[in-house]
């Protein structure tokens, strides 16, 4: 039996040889041709030198293999055609059927992939097998030759192989390399990979969970894997501890959305990483399909299908790692932060030099920041404050009108984000606040136009979301644009409408006293009332002087609205006041010009007002002093008529009299020029100047409150003149001693003159009763002890008169003298006018001198 | 020819036949480029229990031969 079955053998084989031959050169295939019998010789060899294949016989294997292989080559009809033929072989049976169909079909597919070599790899193989055969004859030299070929031919020459068989020693360690991994692995690289990716979601898989001590996803130890599975698997397994954390705050957020404040920069900030997280799933899902496909061995075909192992999860793990720390960073940082601080923390994140991370937090941000520059927008643009979760840089408080521009909205540092800059914060918050306050307190609507306008210039859409987190310039432009309009139109406003610039005037011409003949004429009609003490004073009737004050100056000519403003005020008074020292002028500034003219500054006007009202009053006390004093025929009469000694007294007492009148007068004349020419008419240049410059209502603020505070300084209001202030005091109340020290001696030399005639008269006419003299007054006695009586008297009257003036002379002059001292060593405010217009002939540096 | 002579009864020289044909057919899809009757051979030959790789080796082999025939080789001159 096995001697015919050798034999059957060797007739096949010499059967075989001579089709193949055939096949090429019928020649050759003839049986004693030495090229037949030299192959003969070669196949018997090869067949004799592989007795046992080196795969397990299995056909099925087999015939899957070259399915697939067909398969990835493109001839998808044609595996299914080998397929179906593959099961009807397989389904014969029996007698007369292929008994070792593994081997047949082992047979094709080595034949079908060598031939497929073979012509893949024509260029320099093609001659190998030549080499191989005729080494026999060739002997060494060829060898020698050509050593490196030698060795290339090893893989590719079948004698070589048959030798070798490295192919066969492949297979088998890589099967032995399989085992050892089922060994050393419990659980299979697909099923890890699955878990993997449900940890990455958030859920835990079969193997893989959440460790609360390791805070976060690992294998459980009771699962037989290697250190580097291990290592892989938790390494992987961060992108789920990152998307728990993640998808925790999100839902935190939105749970307690309608209940706390989470803001709308804070909803944003959800959405935006919510978005993040649905193109995270994306990946996943298809992540998800490619881990259904099984995992091959390293045998098989590696480029066959798109497995997924752990090592080529963490290739595509890595750009979303990325992405999820960085959210997790933000949702760290974010918090406890809300609105414009949230947006300022994530913006500080942004600074980064990766481009992905550049763009991946630039698409945040935008999301992020919409809100916020939705308000910047209706804020710049609708003087709205759409903040009801009090996220905006902007916070407004209800307050009065009046205090609507200073106090009513304020910058809130810690919501301003880095990248809006201070200075736009102030334009932006300003800009809001004028819309406001037109709305408010000017009862304006044309700062809608000015608002459109200000858009078309922008070139900023009005659209919602036409702004956004990079584009500073465009909101910028904005802000710019629009502040630039609105700050006119209520500048417009407050000029024509509501005519600040006359109500200044105003203020300036009847508080500030600027208005000469109406302040003469009310000083005239108010002056003997003032005298009264203050508790009896009635404002009613001294309103009514105001009123005719007003009708019988030049201010009657006045706008009926600005005098209408004009009231009397008395101002709290103490025992023994006068009306003088009560009275005061007020001006009622209304909505919205009271803004401007706060309760502060009007307290400010009042005292200048008081001031000048005083300096003015003593003026007037001179100029009434002077009435009296001027020389005239009357008084000249009298000197005729008295005694030689008496006249020489009286003569003198007139002159030092008129001189103190003088050198007051002086002063106070210059003092008044002063503060007329040089303090209220510089700074109101000053003032108008700098209001035609203004360009918003901070600006105008500014000017004004530089006008009051160089008035209030320059005429010695101000804190640190307050020395100065009180001996010019001290200096006007003895000025207004003077003028009634004068109406006194000038009474008196009336009353002499009047004697003197009537006693020249009574020697005329002894028969006037003089009972009628009796009931006069004590002056009256001059008369009864006759003309020397008389002349005695009056010696007296002017010795005492003399006497007082000179002690008065003497306070005034080292009283002024002490205050022009002090006038050149004022630091704070410049009084070189002052001094060199009082010592303009340096009367009194000589007198210093000499002194 | 080989089979024929082992050949009995008609059940299995049908059988046979469709087998071969079967075959046959799957040679032609994965091009291996035998004929119907080199293919006989082989399967006879792997019936027998001869290594399949064996016989791939040496079909390969035989099978090389017409691009030595090309005259452009130096080498091919010197095999006959």
């Amino acid at each position: 039996m096995e001697e015919e079955d050798q034999r059957k053998v060797t007739d096949l084989v010499i059967e075989l040889v001579r089709r193949l031959l055939s096949q090429q050169n019928p020649q050759n295939a003839s049986p004693n041709s030495p090229h037949f019998s030299q192959s003969l010789r070669y196949a018997l060899r090869i067949l004799s030198s592989r007795l046992t294949p080196s795969v397990s016989p299995d056909a099925d294997a087999v015939a899957e293999s070259i399915k697939r292989r067909l398969a990835t080559q493109g001839n998808s009809s044609d595996a299914l055609t080998f397929a179906d033929l593959y099961t009807k072989f397989a389904s014969k049976n029996g007698p007369g059927s292929v008994n070792n169909k593994w081997a047949v079909l082992y047979l094709l597919k080595i034949i079908s992939e060598d031939r497929k070599n073979a012509i893949s790899g024509m260029d320099s193989p093609v001659f190998l097998p030549n080499l191989g055969l005729i080494d026999d004859e060739m002997g060494n030299d060829l060898r020698v030759l050509n050593a490196k070929e030698n060795r290339e031919k090893a893989w590719k020459n079948g004698v070589l192989l048959v030798s070798k068989d490295p192919e066969n020693l492949r297979e088998i360690s890589f099967r032995e390399f399989g085992n050892l991994v089922e060994e050393e692995n419990e659980v299979t690289e697909e099923v890890l990979v699955r878990d993997v990716l449900y940890a990455c979601q958030g859920i835990d898989g079969k193997y893989v969970k959440f460790d609360s001590n390791l805070d976060g996803y690992a294998l459980s130890d009771s699962i037989k894997v290697p250190r580097a599975t291990r290592t892989i698997v938790r390494k992987l397994c961060e992108l789920g501890w990152l998307f728990r954390k993640v998808k925790g705050y999100i839902s935190e957020s939105m749970d307690r959305f309608p209940a706390e404040d989470v803001g709308t920069v804070g909803q944003a900030f959800c959405a935006a990483l919510q978005d993040e997280l649905s193109e995270y799933y994306k990946l996943l899902a298809v992540l998800e399909a490619q881990s259904t496909n099984p995992i091959p061995l390293v045998s098989e075909n590696p480029s066959s299908g798109n497995y997924l192992s752990l090592r080529r999860l963490s290739v595509w793990f890595a750009e979303p790692m990325v992405k999820m720390r960085l959210m997790a960073i933000l949702v760290d940082k974010c918090k406890a932060l809300r609105g414009g601080a949230m947006a300022g923390a994530i913006h500080l994140h942004a600074q980064h030099g990766d481009p992905l991370v550049h763009d991946f937090m630039r698409r945040l941000l935008r999301r992020v920041c919409s809100p916020l520059f939705e308000m910047v927008r209706s804020w710049v643009l609708e003087g709205e404050l759409e903040d009801i979760f009090a996220e905006f840089f902007i916070v407004g408080q209800p307050v009065k009108a009046e205090s609507l521009w200073r106090e009513g909205y304020q910058l809130h540092a810690g919501m301003l984000p880095l990248f809006i800059s201070q200075s736009i914060a102030q334009r932006i918050l300003r800009t809001g606040k004028s819309i406001n306050f037109l709305r408010v307190c000017c009862d304006d609507r044309g700062w809608a136009d000015a608002a459109t306008e200000a858009v078309a210039a922008a070139g900023v859409t009005t659209r919602r979301g036409g702004l956004g987190y990079g584009e500073t310039d465009a909101l910028e432009s904005l802000v710019m644009e629009a502040a630039k309009r609105i700050d006119k139109h209520l500048l417009d406003v407050i000029y024509k409408r509501y005519k600040f610039k006359e109500h200044c005037l105003a203020i300036k011409r009847y508080l500030l006293l600027g208005q000469g003949d109406f302040v003469q004429y009310l000083m005239d009609i108010v002056g003997p009332e003032l005298s009264e003490p203050a508790n009896t004073i009635s404002s009613f009737k001294l309103a009514g002087l105001l009123e005719s004050a007003i009708r019988s100056s030049n201010a009657q000519y006045d706008d009926p609205d600005i005098l209408d403003r004009l009231r009397v005020k008395m101002m709290p008074h103490g025992t023994g006041d006068r009306g003088w020292d009560v009275f005061s002028l007020e001006y009622d500034a209304r909505v919205p010009l009271d803004t401007v003219f706060t309760e502060s500054v009007m307290t400010r006007y009042l005292r200048i007002f008081n001031f000048l009202w005083k300096l003015r009053r003593v003026e007037h006390a001179l100029i009434g002093a002077w009435k009296t004093m001027k020389p005239n025929c009357l008084t000249s009469h009298v000197y005729t008529k008295l005694q030689h000694a008496v006249k020489l007294q009286l003569l003198s007492t007139l002159r030092r009299c008129q001189v103190l009148w003088d050198e007051m007068n002086h002063f106070v004349t210059n003092l008044q020029y002063y503060i007329m020419f040089e303090v209220l008419e510089v700074s109101w240049s000053n003032f108008s100047n700098e209001m035609v410059v203004a360009k918003d209502l901070d600006d105008l603020l500014a000017a004004h409150e530089k006008y009051l505070h160089s008035i209030v300084e320059k005429s010695l209001l101000g804190e640190r003149s307050q020395t100065l202030y009180k001996s010019l005091f001290v200096l006007f109340d003895l000025i207004l001693q003077f003028r009634s020290h004068a109406d006194r001696l000038y009474e008196g030399i009336h009353e002499l003159q009047a004697r003197t005639a009537e006693s020249s008269l009574s020697s005329r006419d002894k028969n006037k009763p003089r009972q009628t003299k009796d009931k006069s007054s004590e002056p009256g006695s001059w008369i009864r002890e006759g003309r020397k009586a008389l002349t005695q008297r009056a010696s007296e009257f002017l010795q005492n008169m003399g006497q007082e003036l000179d002690a008065l002379a003497t306070e005034y002059k080292s009283l002024l003298e002490g205050f022009l001292s002090q006038l050149p060593v004022q630091q704070h405010v410049d009084l070189k006018f002052l001094l060199f217009r009082l010592d303009f002939t340096e009367f009194y540096t000589r007198q210093h001198a000499t002194m | 020819m080989v089979k024929a002579c082992c050949v009995m009864d008609p059940e299995a020289a049908r059988t046979a036949r469709e087998s071969l044909d079967l075959a046959f057919h799957k040679s032609n899809i994965l091009d291996t480029g035998l004929d119907r009757h080199t293919l006989s051979v082989l399967i006879a030959l792997c019936d027998l229990g001869l290594n399949p790789e064996a016989l791939a080796a040496v079909v390969k082999e035989l099978q090389r031969e017409p691009p030595r025939s090309t005259p452009l080789s130096p080498s091919s001159s010197q095999v006959p």
